[in-house]
């Protein structure tokens, strides 16, 4: 199913403080379960259908490694 | 990295040094977006840095010019950039609540009095924490620090008869505002607000902190519910302020100190000269052999 929105996470970059599971309204997120190179579990953009673009996740994520982009072709 | 940073910070500063779960980065965030939402790049600004989390985590970070003050002095080599560079070249400081509140709070009111067209952002973890997580000058009252083990028993600069914002709006600033990191667009407009006021601009960002005033004062090592603490103790939720920390042994701060309003506490640009650009328009006529008394303005 072609989505809205893509989420663009950093895996290596992100520190696993799971704010984005605590802000997102659309239950997008589920917490990971691999750990990157600093020892972090980044979060898995598990249900990106759900996504309604609020920017909620971008605007908490405070490690720059989260984002949410428009899905190509959805303008 | 995501955009932003790709677009504003130096690739080998992100992600920063700040703990899991640390808020600074929301702080830091909004800046750029304001930067960016007013069209402004790398060559229009410079950025300054205090010491403690806020400015390690902001240090050098910066694509254009930055530079570093000793703690609480970064105001003094502001005012002296301030009075050398062209009123187009934007300085944003990004200091802490100990920094600017605490050690360098005398520096800061004598910015404000001069009403030198600075934006400092002041965020505030609500005590020092990068030193282990002794109480400050906004920590609650009532809160148990490695350095307050009984409690907290002295006033604060966030108490609620005696707050800081009050205190600068007397002494001269011109622009001021209050947020909690995690607000939205809201946020990003007072930063907007306090670049663009030509003369001292303060935005003061509660963040928070997970490592230390979450294990310590809340006694709560879950990110999540630390977050939800500070958006309930900081007006988004229904409850008690200074409660609802979730399970365990609960908060260990007082009560009724928060609760604070968000968004711009004070706003009058160009109610008050700038004395850096007087201090300019002196120099001019000093050197077109015009002296005279340097006209502040701010006399009777």
């Amino acid at each position: 199913m072609a989505h809205d929105f893509e989420i663009s996470l950093d895996f290596e970059a992100c520190k696993g403080c799971g704010y984005c599971l605590e802000v997102c309204p659309g239950n997008v997120f589920d917490p990971g379960g691999v750990h990157n190179g600093k020892g972090y579990r980044p979060p898995v953009a598990a249900r990106p259908g759900d996504c309604l673009g609020c920017q909620g996740c971008f605007m908490a994520c405070p490690d720059f490694c989260l984002e949410v982009l428009r899905a190509p072709g959805k303008g | 990295m995501d955009r932003l940073s790709r677009k504003f910070l130096r690739a080998r500063k992100i992600p920063g040094t700040a703990c899991s779960g640390c808020g600074l980065g929301q702080v830091h965030k909004r800046i750029l977006l304001a930067i960016e939402g007013l069209g402004l790049g790398k060559d229009d600004l410079v950025w300054g840095t205090g010491i403690g989390c806020a400015g390690r985590q902001t240090f050098n970070t910066w694509l254009g010019d930055n530079f570093a003050g000793t703690h609480g002095r970064v105001y003094a080599l502001a005012a002296g950039l301030r009075m050398a560079l062209p009123r187009e070249r934007r300085i944003v400081l990004t200091v802490g609540d100990g920094d600017a509140f605490g050690i360098g709070l005398k520096h800061l009111l004598n910015c404000a009095r001069r009403n030198l067209d600075l934006t400092v952002i002041v965020a505030d973890n609500l005590g020092f924490q990068s030193t282990g997580g002794q109480y400050g000058p906004t920590t609650p009252p009532g809160a148990v620090t490695d350095s307050s083990p009984y409690g907290l028993d002295e006033a604060g600069w966030l108490g609620p008869d005696l707050d800081i914002l009050e205190i600068l709006r007397a002494a001269g600033a011109t622009f001021l505002a209050r947020h909690l990191s995690l607000d939205g667009q809201g946020s990003v407009e007072s930063v907007k607000a306090a670049i663009l006021n030509p003369g001292f601009s303060l935005v003061h960002f509660i963040y928070p902190c997970v490592t230390h005033f979450g294990a310590v004062s809340l006694a709560e090592r879950d990110k999540g519910r630390v977050l939800a603490w500070f958006r309930e103790a900081f007006g988004d939720g229904p409850g008690e302020p200074g409660g609802g920390a979730g399970e365990g042994p609960g908060p260990r701060v007082g009560t009724g100190f928060l609760k604070f309003g968000r968004g711009v506490f004070h706003s009058a640009p160009g109610s008050r000269p700038d004395y850096s650009e007087q201090v300019k328009d002196w120099t001019r006529k000093m050197a077109r052999g015009q002296g005279g008394g340097l006209a502040t303005g701010n006399t009777p």
